[in-house]
C-alpha cells in the first residue's frame, strides 16, 4: 500500500486533468449541472433550493475510489464552469439590482474590476476536525432547537437551518456511496480508504490520515460542490501535529508512511491546478509565545519542495522568535528556485488585524484566505469578499483626456476642468483624488447593493455549519454570520501611480520642463511623435522604490488617503470595508484597458504589482526598495499589501548571502511589512527557460499571488518577467 | 569637511565584509591590474563613459558639447578635448553617458551611507572600496569617525599599496580590512599590476602587529597567478600572520570588458576562462593546508 507514489503519479496528474469515470456510478457533471438548474425556479427559499441541488449531486454524481490513490474522485471535478454555477445564476436572477449599468461602465473602462467574489473565506477547520461531518450536522440541529425553544426560529432562520440539514445529510449519503464503491474495488488501499470514510461518516477524524481525508473531502463538498468558501487548507502544521505525534507513538503509521500520504494529499491540488491556488500557513507562534515551528512544519516544507507544485501555496509566518536556522532553510529553498514560498510577518498581521478590532490572539491564529489575504479563526471568525479593484492609473487618462475613457469613449468620473485651469501640483493632486473618490464611491454603491443579498445569491450551507456564531445567530456565515463580515477593496497600481504623480510634480510644476498640455498630447498619442520626451521620462529617477524621501512621502500620502476612504466604512453585511494593495491579476488586466500615463507607461502596459515598485523603477537596490515600502502604514492596509522582490542569485550567494538575506527579512518584518515574496532570477536563466522549456520544467514564478510554472506562461507574460529580471540591481 | 572623488555606491553588498553593507567606491588606484573589474576607478581624475548600446542618437549631448557629434548614423566622442565636466551626461535622456569621479563631501557621504542604517544592526555596516580608498585616507578617516560615533562597523577594502601613514590615519576607526593579495612573487606582481608587492607585504605585516582583523581577497586568474608555487607561497606568507580571519578566493571573470570600452581604455583583460571549480577547490585546499580559513565565492 505504501512506497507507490512515483508509480501512481501519472494517475494522480490525470485524476483532475482528464478524469475517467465508470458511467455506472452515476451522472456526469454536465448533465447533473443542467438537472439541478431546474430547481432554481422552485418557489422555495434560496438555501433550500441550493441544498436540494447539492443533495441531487451527492446522490447522483459519478464517483470513484481508485486503488492508485488514497483519496476519492468526485464526478464534478471541473471548475469551469462549476457544477453549481447554473443553478446559482437562476437563483441570483431573483435578486433585483439597480447598479448594473454603473458596474458595466467601470468594468468596461477598466476603472474598476468588480465581480461577486465567493472565494476569500475559510471554514473553521478546528471545528471540522473536532466534530466531523455528523458532529457539524448535530451542531446545526441543536442550534435550530435552541432557536425554536427561544421563539427566534423565523422563516428565514428555518430556511437557513433546513439548507444546512439537507446538505449535511446529503454529505453523509455521499460518504456511504464512496464507502460502497471502495469496498467493491477489492483493493487493500481502497479498503483502507473505506475504513477512514466510515469513521468520517460516524464521527470526527481519529488519526492522521483521517485528518488529511476530511480536509480533502470538506474541500470537495464545499469548494467544488457547494460553490467555494474554502480558499485555504488551514494552518496545516498546527492542525496535523497532534495526530502525527499520536500515530507515530502508537505505531499506527511510520514517518515515511505519513510523508507519503501527505504527498498524495498535496497532489490532489497539484492535479486540480486551479490557477489562483489554495494557500496554507505554516509556522508562527503558539499561545504560550513560543515558536510554532515544529517537525510537521519541516515535514510539510520538505514534501512541498520535493513535489514543487504551484499549488497548494506555502506561506510561512515569521515571528520575532522564529529560529534563524529555520529562516535560513526556507531562504535556501527559495534560492534553489523553490520560489513559490511566501513569507508573512506575524507581527504585521497583529498590527493590521487589531486595526479593526481583532485581538492579538486572533492575529496569532489567523489563517490565510487568499493569495495574501488573511482572516480570523478560533474564538472569532471572519468571512471576506474581494469587492472591487480600484485602478489608480485611470484618473490620469481621464484628467488628460477631458474626462473620457480613451478606448471606449465613455465619460466617467468627475467633471474635468481644462488643463489650463490646473495651476499647481496641489490643483492636480486634488483633481486626481476626486477621481479616486468617485471610483471608490461607485464601488461602494455597486458592491453594497449586491452584498446585501449574498445569502440569497450563494447561501453557504456547508460553510455556515462550521462557524459557531453563524449557528448561534441563525445567519449565513458567508453573509453576516461571522464575527467579522468584511469586504476588501484593492488599490491597484500604487507604485506606478506614485511615479506618475512624481513626474507631474517634478517635471511639470517644479522644473517646468514640460507643460500639462504637452504631456496630454504625448499621452493621447501614446508617446508617438514624443519619443524624446518619453526617453526623458523613462529616465526620470525620482520614482517609488528607491528610498527617496520626497517620493516616499508621496507614496505614504497617496496610500493613506486612498485607504482612509475605504477603511472601516460599513459594508452591507454588518461588517466593514478594508483596503488592500493586492489587486491580484488586475495589474495586467486593467493595464490593458488604460491609456498611456505620465510615468512613461505605454497604453496597454501592465502597472506596478501589489505594493511593489513598477518594473525598472527601483534602481537603487533591495534595501532602498524596502525602505520605500516601509513608509506605507500597515494599518492602512488591513486587507494586505505584499512586496515582490526579484534578486540576482549573486546577491544571496554563499553562507554570507543567506545570513544577510535573513537580516533583510527580519528588518522587513520589524518594520511591519506584511508579506514578501522573493524571486531569485538571472536573465540568462529565464531566457534559456523561454527557449528551452523542457530544460526548466520545475521553474516557478509568482504572477501576483498565485504561482505558475514559467513554461506554462504565454510569451508576453514571460517577456514581462524577463524585463523585470533585466532591471535587477546585482 | 573633506571631499573625495567617487565612482559608485552599492547597497546590500553582502560579500564586502560581515552582514548587510553599503559599499562606496572611491576613485583612483596606484595599481593597474590587467584584470581590473572596476577600470573606471583607476584614474584619480573624472572620466566620461559612453555606452553605445544605450545611445538613441537623440543629439542632446552634441547640442551641449562639441566633443560629441552624430556622423553617418553613429555617435562619435572626441575624448582628446573632453574635460569630463559631466554636462553631457546630465543631458542624456537614456543614461548612455555617465560621469565617473563626481565629488562628495564626507558629510554627504555619511548621510548617504546612513540611509541604510536600519539594515546594519547585528554586524553589518559600511565598506569603503575603490579604486584604492586609502589614496583618499583623510576622507575615509573622517567618514569612519562619524560612522563609529553611531557604532557602525567600518571596513576598508584596500590593495595595500599606499604609504603606511595613510593606514595610520584610518586605523583608529576601522574594524576590518579587506586586503587584496594578487601574487606572492614580486616580479610577477609587477607584470600583473604595474608595481611590485614590497610595500603591500610590509603594510600587511604592520597591520598584523596592530591587531586589526584582515580578510585577504585573492583574485585567481588562470595562467597568471594560480600556479601551485604562487598559492603555496601565499599560504606560507599569510600563515605567518595572526590577523587573517579568512582568505577569500575571487575567481576571475571577464564581465568588466565592456567597461574598458565605455571609458575608452585599452582592454587589458586576459582572454582566459574563469577558473574551474576543481581549480578553485585545489587552491582552497592548498591554503587550508596552511591552516587558513578559505572562502570560495
Amino acid at each position: 500500500m505504501f512506497n507507490t507514489f512515483n508509480q501512481d503519479l501519472p494517475y494522480l496528474w490525470q485524476k483532475f486533468q482528464s478524469p475517467v469515470f465508470d458511467p455506472s456510478t452515476g451522472m456526469d457533471q454536465e448533465t447533473a449541472k443542467e438537472k439541478i438548474a431546474e430547481f432554481g425556479t422552485l418557489a422555495l427559499p434560496a438555501p433550500v433550493i441550493k441544498a436540494m441541488g447539492f443533495e441531487f449531486l451527492a446522490k447522483n454524481l459519478q464517483i470513484e475510489v481508485d486503488p492508485r490513490d488514497f483519496f476519492p474522485s468526485f464526478g464534478c471535478w471541473s471548475r469551469r464552469p462549476c457544477v453549481m454555477g447554473k443553478l446559482l445564476q437562476v437563483i441570483g436572477k431573483k435578486v433585483e439590482t439597480t447598479q448594473w449599468p454603473l458596474a458595466c461602465l467601470v468594468n468596461k473602462t477598466g476603472a474598476n474590476t468588480i465581480w461577486i467574489d465567493f472565494d476569500h473565506s475559510v471554514p473553521e477547520w478546528n471545528e471540522i476536525l473536532k466534530r466531523g461531518f455528523p458532529g457539524l450536522l448535530a451542531n446545526a440541529l441543536e442550534a435550530k432547537e435552541i432557536h425554536r425553544k427561544n421563539g427566534t426560529l423565523d422563516e428565514k432562520k428555518t430556511a437557513y437551518f433546513d439548507g444546512i440539514e439537507i446538505t449535511y445529510r446529503a454529505i453523509l449519503w455521499m460518504l456511504e456511496r464512496f464507502i460502497e464503491r471502495a469496498r467493491s474495488r477489492n483493493s487493500e488501499r481502497c479498503d483502507f480508504t473505506a475504513d477512514a470514510l466510515q469513521r468520517l461518516h460516524d464521527g470526527p477524524p481519529q488519526n492522521y490520515f483521517d485528518v488529511l481525508l476530511i480536509i480533502y473531502m470538506y474541500f470537495m463538498f464545499s469548494e467544488i460542490m457547494d460553490h467555494m468558501q474554502v480558499r485555504s487548507l488551514g494552518n496545516l502544521d498546527a492542525m496535523l501535529t497532534p495526530y502525527y505525534d499520536r500515530d507515530l507513538a502508537a505505531g499506527t503509521f511510520t514517518d515515511s508512511q505519513m510523508r507519503e500520504m501527505f504527498d498524495y494529499f498535496f497532489m490532489q491540488w497539484g492535479s486540480m491546478n486551479n490557477y489562483w491556488g489554495q494557500p496554507v500557513y505554516l509556522g508562527g507562534t503558539r499561545a504560550d509565545g513560543s515558536s510554532a515551528i515544529n517537525h510537521l512544519t519541516h515535514l510539510i516544507l520538505d514534501e512541498a519542495v520535493k513535489l514543487n507544485l504551484p499549488t497548494p501555496k506555502i506561506q510561512i509566518k515569521i515571528a520575532v522568535n522564529t529560529p534563524d536556522d529555520f529562516i535560513d532553510k526556507v531562504l535556501a529553498m527559495i534560492r534553489d528556485r523553490h520560489q513559490s514560498i511566501v513569507l508573512v510577518g506575524e507581527e504585521s498581521l497583529r498590527y493590521m488585524l487589531t486595526s479593526y478590532g481583532a485581538t492579538e490572539e486572533d492575529a496569532r491564529t489567523a489563517y490565510v484566505s487568499g493569495c495574501y489575504e488573511f482572516g480570523c479563526q478560533g474564538r472569532k471568525h471572519s468571512n471576506i469578499t474581494a469587492g472591487g479593484h480600484i485602478n489608480l492609473l485611470k484618473p490620469f487618462e481621464l484628467i488628460f483626456n477631458g474626462g473620457k475613457d480613451k478606448a471606449t469613449g465613455e465619460i466617467l468620473g468627475v467633471s474635468v476642468p481644462p488643463l489650463s485651469e490646473i495651476k499647481n501640483f496641489d490643483d492636480f493632486y486634488r483633481l486626481y483624488l476626486a477621481e479616486i473618490d468617485w471610483n471608490i464611491a461607485a464601488n461602494f454603491e455597486i458592491v453594497n447593493e449586491y452584498e446585501a443579498f449574498l445569502d440569497q445569491i450563494n447561501p453557504s450551507n456547508v460553510f455556515s455549519a462550521t462557524i459557531p456564531k453563524s449557528l448561534a445567530t441563525g445567519r449565513d456565515a458567508f453573509h453576516n454570520g461571522c464575527d467579522f463580515n468584511n469586504s476588501s477593496m484593492a488599490l491597484g497600481g500604487l507604485g506606478s501611480a506614485v511615479d506618475a504623480l512624481s513626474v507631474v510634480e517634478e517635471l511639470v510644476f517644479k522644473k517646468k520642463e514640460i507643460s500639462l498640455e504637452e504631456l496630454a498630447c504625448a499621452l493621447n498619442a501614446n508617446w508617438q511623435g514624443y519619443e524624446k520626451l518619453h526617453a526623458k521620462i523613462k529616465n526620470f529617477k525620482r520614482r517609488y522604490g528607491n528610498g527617496i524621501p520626497e517620493v516616499d512621502r508621496l507614496a505614504a500620502m497617496l496610500s493613506r488617503t486612498c485607504a482612509n476612504k475605504v477603511n472601516n466604512k460599513p459594508n452591507a453585511r454588518g461588517g466593514i470595508w478594508k483596503a488592500s494593495a493586492h489587486p491580484a491579476k488586475q495589474f495586467i488586466a486593467q493595464g490593458a484597458k488604460t491609456g498611456a500615463t505620465p510615468d512613461g507607461r505605454f497604453a496597454g502596459e501592465e502597472f506596478s504589482k501589489n505594493a511593489s515598485p513598477a518594473v525598472g523603477s527601483d534602481i537603487s537596490g533591495v534595501t532602498a526598495m524596502i525602505r520605500s515600502f516601509l513608509v506605507l502604514d500597515a494599518a492602512s492596509f488591513p486587507g494586505d499589501f505584499p512586496l515582490d522582490v526579484m534578486m540576482h542569485p549573486s546577491s544571496v550567494k554563499g553562507a554570507e548571502g543567506l545570513v544577510a538575506w535573513r537580516k533583510l527579512v527580519r528588518v522587513f518584518f520589524a518594520g511591519n511589512g506584511a508579506a514578501i515574496h522573493f524571486n531569485i532570477f538571472d536573465t540568462e536563466e529565464l531566457k534559456d527557460a523561454q527557449k528551452n522549456p523542457d530544460k526548466h520544467k520545475g521553474l516557478q514564478v509568482r504572477v501576483s499571488g498565485w504561482n505558475v510554472h514559467f513554461n506554462k506562461m504565454d510569451k508576453s507574460e514571460q517577456d514581462m518577467y524577463i524585463r523585470r529580471a533585466e532591471s535587477i540591481i546585482e | 569637511m573633506i571631499q573625495a572623488r567617487y565612482v559608485d555606491i552599492k547597497r546590500f553588498a553582502v560579500h564586502d565584509g560581515p552582514g548587510i553593507r553599503t559599499t562606496l567606491f572611491l576613485k583612483g588606484c596606484p595599481l593597474n591590474c590587467i584584470w581590473c573589474h572596476n577600470p573606471e576607478s583607476r584614474k584619480s581624475t573624472p572620466e566620461l563613459a559612453f555606452y553605445r548600446n544605450k545611445c538613441v542618437l537623440c543629439g542632446e549631448c552634441a547640442r551641449i558639447c562639441t566633443c560629441h557629434c552624430l556622423k553617418n548614423g553613429t555617435h562619435e566622442l572626441d575624448r582628446s578635448s573632453c574635460t569630463a565636466c559631466g554636462k553631457c551626461a546630465d543631458s542624456c535622456p537614456v543614461d548612455a553617458l555617465e560621469l565617473f569621479g563626481k565629488t562628495m563631501t564626507s558629510d554627504e557621504a555619511v548621510s548617504l551611507l546612513l540611509e541604510d542604517e536600519l539594515f546594519y544592526s547585528d554586524g553589518g555596516g559600511v565598506t569603503l572600496s575603490g579604486g584604492e580608498p586609502l589614496l583618499q585616507s583623510a576622507f575615509c578617516a573622517e567618514v569612519f569617525r562619524q560612522l563609529k560615533e553611531r557604532n557602525i562597523h567600518c571596513a576598508a577594502d584596500t590593495c595595500g599599496c599606499v604609504p603606511w601613514k595613510n593606514f595610520e590615519e584610518v586605523l583608529p576607526y576601522t574594524d576590518m580590512f579587506l586586503y587584496d593579495f594578487k601574487c606572492i612573487d614580486p616580479e610577477q606582481h609587477r607584470k600583473l599590476t604595474g608595481v611590485d608587492n614590497k610595500l603591500i607585504l610590509e603594510n600587511l605585516k604592520k597591520l598584523d602587529s596592530c591587531g586589526k582583523t584582515v580578510e585577504i581577497r585573492m583574485p585567481l586568474v588562470p595562467e597568471h597567478n594560480m600556479s601551485e608555487a604562487y598559492i603555496c607561497g601565499a599560504g606560507e606568507f599569510l600563515s605567518s600572520l595572526s590577523c587573517i580571519s579568512a582568505v577569500r578566493l575571487l575567481p576571475y571573470h571577464a564581465f568588466a570588458r565592456s567597461k574598458f570600452l565605455a571609458i575608452g581604455h585599452a582592454d587589458t583583460m586576459p582572454h582566459v576562462d574563469s577558473p574551474s571549480q576543481s581549480d578553485l577547490e585545489n587552491a582552497a585546499g592548498i591554503l587550508q593546508s596552511y591552516n587558513l580559513k578559505t572562502i570560495v565565492l
